[in-house]
């Protein structure tokens, strides 16, 4: 039954030229359900962030459009505040990498208690942010467990207001950021090294390779793509997602000293009731995350060459 | 219980549980998040009464259980009441109490929907008229009597009155003030009787019972809301009137000068003697107010149904009220606070006729004794009788209330001005090296955003006609 249909297909041109058009569409057809979703999920919600961070309110209901937000917020000192305190824990992305790949590395060989040493690694990643957020918080208050601990020790020039102090804040959150981060970055590094290739380790062993050389030459090479992802992904959280650890820890204070630009968003939409200004902040921060992100691409491009 | 006041009594939650999120979700789905970002917003505090609404019936939406505990309990017996009565032949009441972080966002997401509470809970002053200068709110006067409105007191309907129109009901007021622990005043050689009244007085008690060795002054500022406090108790005491207090909004006058912040001179006095514990900056508001209930300190900063909560577990030979010590030479040098929340009738609602006749049922006689009786809540109303009131505070503060100008410096300025201004100043005058000149330099920066910001609202207040 089926062989002369196929026959009378192919031996029509009009037919074969229906089956060439169909071949082009027929991808187009797979693709566009998830086209939809990522237009209604995605894009839906691009073009109103775009449209209300143009829209100026007025008095009593009243609108206009224009430039005006973007104007306001980039005169803000205080959004610039919270971007340089972005830009500082940008700077624990590195500690966190090179502790993350240290900590994987020692934790691949074996060392004794191995197990229970990257359960206590992994431990603090698996808490909700809140939590660790408001126990450090306790921890560091001026007459908290730290502070406690180090005048116990009689070391009390290190005591200080970890919190209340506005030259030490921020450091104080970006601490606790390292402490819960690290866990996954070595989780990560872990499970790359699970398909390294013992043989190359062996090898150079045979080769007389001390630990360095065959951790510079063999294993960070290895891990040299899941560094890259995990440090990009580390600077986008470090860019729009502290807002948990600052509003649980300090709120922003004291004196504005670890405002972050999430922390403004959300008090430019929910506590001034200024979503419009929200929207231009949240437009700002879309395009930083969007270079990013591009950057990552980039990199990724460069190390695929490389290893080709 | 809360502290008092719509920031104090605001904590919050964060936005974000972030247990089990995956960091490489995150990374893919951080540009989503951000992007759909007005679609959070919207979300935010929808909670489905929109149904009860839909149906008829008159939604109310209100607030105060977590500063006058007891008041839900009041709430749903006085619903029960009017809807058996049949006063609203066209539909039944429904109350729905909200929780402090959401207050704001779902009626204001509910409002842009223009469907949800036909009556809705605000905290008082500016806080209520935010919502007005966005066109969520109804004028009250297009929808009770004016007989209705005389009865209601004059200083608390002054906080909601603007363009010549009354927009929020007083529901209920809270005496604001300082507990102080008369066994301690006693121990440091002062008169547990006779608190201080004027500034050296002040200064004087606080430095004995430093000496005494207690902590003089218990007070928390991690969580920023005691700045409202401290420029609510202290700011205001050189204004000849509110119309100062509005002016630096208005584009009037600039905040400097004495009359504006001589009080932030006061309180750097206090710093710099050591008075307050050393730790205000590590802890929360209540926190520091626990300071006293656990007797580490001899005063602090509170409000009415709290010092009540003192007194009757201390014991009223313990606690004692005072008023904030005078230092100014204002016509309001020398006053008690007492602000009001409101009930406002929504712009959206399609029942404001009947919204109009159940926020009067709720200053009926026999109401607001009832609501005193449930949760210790004054209803600002010529008719409440102060031979209602029942603990030795209340009648101490009533008395104040009868006699003193009324005046809450919070409820008259924008709230960025506090956010950006009064609390990152004063902040930095607890840290070492902090200077007035950075507090008033922090403030006027404030205003200038502000100004830059939001020009509706200078507008807004440019129009503001204060009711006399």
């Amino acid at each position: 039954m089926a062989a002369p249909v196929v026959t009378a297909t192919a031996g029509t041109p009009r037919r074969a030229g229906a089956g060439r058009s169909g071949a082009v569409v027929r991808p187009y057809l797979y693709l566009a359900p998830a086209t939809i979703v990522l237009v209604v999920v995605f894009g839906y919600p691009v073009l109103r962030l775009l449209v209300e961070s143009v829209t100026v309110p007025g008095i009593l209901g009243e609108t206009g459009h224009g430039l005006d937000n973007f104007r306001s917020v980039i005169d803000d000192p205080i959004l610039r505040r919270a971007l340089l305190n972005n830009l500082r824990l940008f700077l624990a992305v590195p500690v966190m990498t090179v502790v993350a790949v240290l900590l994987a590395t020692l934790l691949h060989e074996r060392i004794a208690g191995w197990r229970f040493y990257q359960s206590i690694v992994f431990v603090p990643y698996v808490l909700a942010i809140p939590v660790v957020g408001i126990i450090f918080s306790y921890v560091l208050q001026r007459h908290g467990l730290l502070n406690q601990s180090l005048g116990a020790l009689g070391l009390d020039p290190l005591v200080h207001d970890w919190l209340g102090s506005s030259q030490l804040a921020i450091w104080s959150v970006w601490v606790v950021i390292v402490w819960q981060q690290v866990g996954f970055g070595v989780v990560l590094f872990l499970a790359r090294l699970s398909s390294l290739d013992p043989g190359l380790i062996e090898a150079a062993m045979v080769d007389r390779a001390g630990w360095w050389r065959r951790f510079r030459h063999v294993v960070l090479p290895h891990l040299a793509p899941i560094i890259e992802f995990f440090v990009t992904l580390s600077l986008i959280n470090m860019l729009s997602w502290v807002f948990n650890y600052v509003y649980v820890m300090t709120g922003g204070g004291p004196a504005r000293s670890t405002y972050v630009t999430e922390l403004v968003i959300y008090q430019q939409a929910f506590r001034d009731g200024l979503p419009n200004l929200a929207a231009a902040v949240s437009v700002i921060l879309l395009v930083l995350a969007t270079v990013l992100l591009s950057a990552q691409s980039l990199v990724r491009r460069r190390i695929e060459r490389m290893e080709s | 219980m809360q502290a008092f006041g719509p920031r104090a009594s605001t904590p919050g939650r964060p936005l974000t549980p972030g247990l089990d999120r995956r960091q490489l979700l995150r990374a893919l789905g951080v540009t989503a998040g951000l992007a759909s970002f007005p679609g959070l917003l919207a979300a935010c505090g929808s909670d489905g009464d929109g149904g009860a609404n839909a149906s008829g019936d008159l939604l109310v939406w209100y607030w105060g259980e977590q500063e006058a505990a007891g008041l839900k309990k009041f709430f749903e017996a006085q619903v029960q009441a009017y809807n058996s009565s049949g006063t609203d032949s066209a539909g039944k009441v429904q109350a729905v109490l909200q929780e402090s972080d959401t207050l704001y966002t779902a009626f204001r997401t509910a409002a842009e929907a223009k469907k949800g509470p036909d009556v809705q809970f605000f905290w008082g002053g500016t806080q209520a008229l935010e919502d007005v200068w966005m066109g969520h709110v109804e004028p009250l006067s297009d929808h009770v009597s004016s007989e209705f409105l005389d009865q209601l007191d004059t200083d608390a309907r002054r906080e909601t009155y603007w363009d010549g129109k009354q927009w929020g009901m007083p529901f209920y007021q809270i005496g604001t003030a300082w507990a102080y622990n008369k066994q301690m005043f006693a121990k440091a050689g002062l008169d547990p009787e006779v608190p201080p009244a004027t500034w050296d007085e002040f200064v004087t008690a606080l430095t004995a019972l430093k000496k005494s060795g207690v902590v003089p002054l218990g007070a928390g500022f991690k969580d920023a809301y005691l700045g409202g406090w401290l420029i609510s108790y202290l700011g205001g005491q050189n204004f000849d009137s509110i119309d100062d207090a509005i002016a630096v909004f208005r584009g009037e006058a600039e905040y400097s000068g004495t009359k504006y912040t001589e009080w932030l001179e006061r309180l750097k006095e206090l710093i710099d003697r050591g008075l307050f514990n050393d730790d205000v900056l590590s802890i929360d508001l209540y926190q520091g107010q626990q300071m006293f209930e656990s007797q580490e300190a001899a005063i602090t900063n509170s409000v009415q149904p709290q010092i009540v909560g003192f007194e009757r577990k201390l014991g009223a030979d313990t606690v004692g009220v005072m008023r904030t010590p005078v230092y100014g030479t204002g016509a309001l040098a020398d006053f008690f606070p007492a602000p009001s929340q409101v009930l406002t009738i929504t712009s959206f609602s399609p029942r404001q006729d009947r919204a109009g006749t159940f926020l009067e049922y709720l200053h009926e006689p026999e109401v607001m004794k009832a609501m005193y009786e449930a949760c210790g809540a004054i209803t600002p109303d010529k008719r409440f009788d102060p031979a209602w009131l029942n603990t030795e505070a209340d009648k101490k503060m009533a008395e104040w209330k009868s006699s003193l100008p009324n005046f809450w410096y919070q409820y008259y300025y924008p709230f960025p001005f506090e956010r950006d201004g009064v609390t990152p100043g004063v902040q930095q005058l607890f840290q070492p090296g902090g200077t007035v000149a950075n507090a008033v330099s922090t403030m006027q920066e404030a205003i200038d955003k502000w100004r830059r910001e939001q020009p509706a609202q200078v507008k807004a207040y440019q129009q503001w006609q204060l009711l006399s």
